[in-house]
């Protein structure tokens, strides 16, 4: 054991010893997680700033008022345009969206939740999608708070409560008892709205109004707090696997360089060996993440759900990248040859696994290939940790297929290289 | 101590040891001589158990496994690569070889400065072996297998590509360890050095054993004539009484010059004095293991 111990601080030694290598397992993934904290620092925010044409074909008190609640909204910048011009602006990708209000936009309640015959019309960029979801969680917000200014008026309600009561009345297709019971109810509303007193009418109707649309808007970005959150995890991966390439590349050196045979003409098993490089490889994967941690904490104020799953999730991940070095290692006789296939495969592994670009953005069909890709497990796993606040049951899945991957790389990594050996 | 009896081995199709079998005794320096690719490398793979014969076995100290701990421990083997990590310094290389080896404390101190000493490079044991030239490096790649001061040496080509001066440096490190009474095994393809500190030498080709003895034996069973080569004072006038006198088919003359073969070249020159044939100069060249493999093989050493 002690001499496991001797093989990992050597490896140390060789490791810090050259400053290409420092680089690339150290400095690396701190500048992508910068680097990618900054792209992504977007995602987390609320995006502002949407340029949108609005038509106004209605023209009515109520879209006026849509349109000055969607003018106070940060996140939009609104101008008028006819609807010819506001299309062609969209196509040529001048703003994200274009909103129509039809005519009979402001005819009442009714009108605006008619799915048979829509009154506001959007027309937005298909390549902007993301802006386009907000898009419409805005203008729904609008049009609630557009109606509880309507509603906020007693007068505003009981002429819609008269509408309503027109509408019963009217209706064909009510039997005479169910009509009965409508327009009672209508009249109980009217008289309730006529009589309330302000305090009253003032909470129950404006306040529950906008509560409710505050409530639906912001239920979709519920997600991570901090950008840097999304990417912490992908920074910790990638540093594991610059190591991992690192480490693989290390033993082919020193199969090629002749230390490894001297190393098996000692006193010492194949298991010591590579349990000295699968240590260093782990040592060294731990100052990594210590480093790129005490930098989220300090730097980015990066909040950590659990410390413990954080560790299980970092254990699980460490153990299987060192499982899958062995492997690595074995993809070629020569450090070209291995740096070379390694690197692809790390590559392959981080583009399908949301290494490069979180899942959360990738094409659903990509999706399925992820799958078999660590990569995705071991971000899956700490942002369960960081963010998604996973249950110990939870995290079992991903860290459970960690555990395999790695066992099975590791396995097919010794068997491969004592083939080699012969 | 060592015996290797029968090895074959082959890589897919390239045969690299055909039957090989010697033995070598107790305190004896073995050499193996043979040209490149002629499978010494691989002797001594499969004699330290990094390689497993095809057929055959190896007996290292009266053990057949040599990947035994008790058989490594006794076995100091200098790879023919530059087997040492040149991120590293020549202190640093020789305390983690030390430790592996299971030495600790004043003794891994004492065996790590004596080791810098033979090799010359307690001076620059701080620097990086990166920055070392090619003879420090061998000399540092040959001490760091004597550590553990093994009885039994397996040296695979520890001078290629070294200067003079380096090489004279290891030849002494290995002539005092042979005079400690060590068990060594010598690979090389300079025949010098094999006529230098071998007991006895095997030549190797092509996998096979072609003749195993002493150097002296060799060159007396396979060496062939002396080459002499004589000036005479003036151009002799009679040339076939000298071609009588000497007895040689393969003589040839040129003016005051004479080149011929002999197995007994005192005995000639003592004869042409005799009958009046009186020399100005005289080059006599013995043969060596050259000419041995030479006529063994139909090739020579080195093309
Ligand atoms: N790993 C290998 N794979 C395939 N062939 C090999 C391998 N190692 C050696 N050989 C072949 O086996 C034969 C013997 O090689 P070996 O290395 O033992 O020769 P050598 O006597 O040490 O030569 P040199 O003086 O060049 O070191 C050669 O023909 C070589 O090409
Ligand atoms: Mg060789």
């Amino acid at each position: 054991m002690k001499k496991v111990l001797f093989l990992a601080i050597k490896d140390l030694k060789v490791l810090l010893s050259n400053k290409g290598n420092i680089f690339w397992v150290f400095g690396f993934p701190a500048l992508f997680a910068l680097l990618f904290g900054a792209i992504y620092s977007d995602a987390g925010k609320e995006p502002s700033g949407i340029k949108i044409a609005i038509v106004d074909e209605d023209k009515s008190e109520f879209s006026n008022s849509y349109i000055s609640k969607l003018e106070s909204e940060e996140a939009l910048k609104i101008s008028r345009a006819g609807r010819d011009e506001a299309i062609e602006q969209v196509r040529k990708g001048q703003i994200a969206a274009a909103v129509v209000l039809k005519k009979g936009f402001g005819d009442g309640f009714e009108a605006m939740f008619n799915s048979d015959e829509p009154k506001l019309e959007i027309a937005a960029d298909p390549s902007r999608k993301m802006e386009g979801g907000y898009l419409q969680g805005l203008l729904a917000k609008a049009q609630f708070e557009a109606l509880g200014d309507k509603f906020s008026d007693r007068k505003g309600l009981r002429s819609q409560i008269d509408l309503w009561r027109n509408d019963v009345k009217d209706s064909n297709d009510l039997d005479s008892k169910q009509a009965t019971l409508y327009s009672n109810f209508f009249d109980s509303f009217d008289t309730l709205v006529k009589d309330v007193n302000d305090k009253n009418f003032n909470k129950g109707f404006k306040g529950n109004m906008l509560n409710f649309t505050k409530l639906d808007v912001s239920k979709e970005y519920n997600g991570p707090i901090t950008p840097f959150q999304i990417t912490f995890p992908q920074a910790l991966l990638w540093g594991i696997l610059g190591c991992t390439a690192t480490f693989a590349i290390s033993i082919v050196k020193e199969r090629t360089h002749g230390t490894f045979e001297r190393l098996r003409v000692g006193p010492i098993g194949l298991a010591h060996i590579l349990g000295g490089k699968g240590l260093a490889c782990f040592i060294t994967c731990c100052l990594i993440i210590c480093a790129l941690y005490i930098c989220a904490k300090t730097i980015f104020k990066m909040p950590l759900g659990s410390l413990l799953l954080f560790v299980l999730a970092i254990l699980c991940t460490l153990l299987c990248f060192v499982g899958l070095m062995m492997f690595i290692c074995t993809l070629g006789r020569t450090e070209q040859s291995v740096g070379g296939a390694g690197w692809a495969l790390i590559m392959i592994m981080a583009m399908f696994g949301g290494g490069m670009v979180p899942l959360a953005f990738m094409p659903s069909w990509l999706l399925p290939f992820s799958h078999v890709s660590p990569v995705k497990w071991g971000i899956l796993a700490l942002e369960g940790a960081i963010w998604r606040n996973f249950s110990l049951t939870e995290m079992m899945t991903p860290c459970l297929i960690l555990l395999a991957i790695g066992t099975a790389a590791f396995l097919l990594g010794v068997f491969s290289l004592r083939r080699q050996e012969q | 101590m060592i015996k290797a009896d029968n090895l074959k081995k082959r890589y897919g199709k390239t045969v690299a040891l055909d039957g090989v079998s010697f033995e070598v005794q107790k305190g004896e320096t073995f050499g193996l001589l043979g040209p490149n690719g002629a499978g010494k490398t691989t002797t001594i793979r499969l004699l330290c158990g990094l390689l497993k014969p095809d057929s055959g076995t190896v007996t290292l100290d009266g053990k057949t496994n040599p990947t035994l701990v008790e058989v490594r421990l006794s076995l100091g083997m200098v790879p023919q690569t530059l087997a040492i990590y040149e991120e590293l310094s020549a202190e640093q290389n020789l305390y983690f070889f030390g430790r592996i080896y299971g030495l600790s404390g004043q003794r891994l101190k004492e065996s790590v400065s004596n080791c810098l000493e033979i090799a010359g490079l307690t001076q620059r044991s701080k620097e990086r072996v990166s920055k070392y030239s090619g003879g420090m490096k061998r000399r540092l790649n040959m001490v760091c297998s004597l550590l553990h001061e093994p009885p039994l040496l397996l040296l695979d080509e520890p001078t290629v590509g070294v200067d003079p001066q380096s090489r004279n440096s290891i030849f002494d490190t290995i002539e005092a360890m042979k005079k400690q009474g060590r068990t060594i095994l010598y690979t090389t393809h300079y025949m010098e050095e094999a006529e230098r500190i071998c007991d006895r030498v095997a030549i190797l080709d092509y996998g096979k054993i072609l003749d195993m003895d002493s150097v002296s034996n060799l060159i007396d069973k396979h060496g062939g004539f002396s080459h002499m080569e004589a000036e005479f004072e003036k151009s002799p006038s009679d040339l076939d009484k000298i071609r009588q006198l000497i007895g040689s088919s393969n003589i040839q003359f040129e003016e005051t010059k004479v080149k011929f073969e002999t197995p007994r070249p005192m005995e000639s020159l003592a004869l042409l004095n005799r009958n009046g044939i009186h020399l100005k100069s005289l080059k006599i060249q013995s043969a060596n293991l050259e000419d041995v493999f030479l006529n063994l093989t139909g090739r020579r050493l080195r093309d």
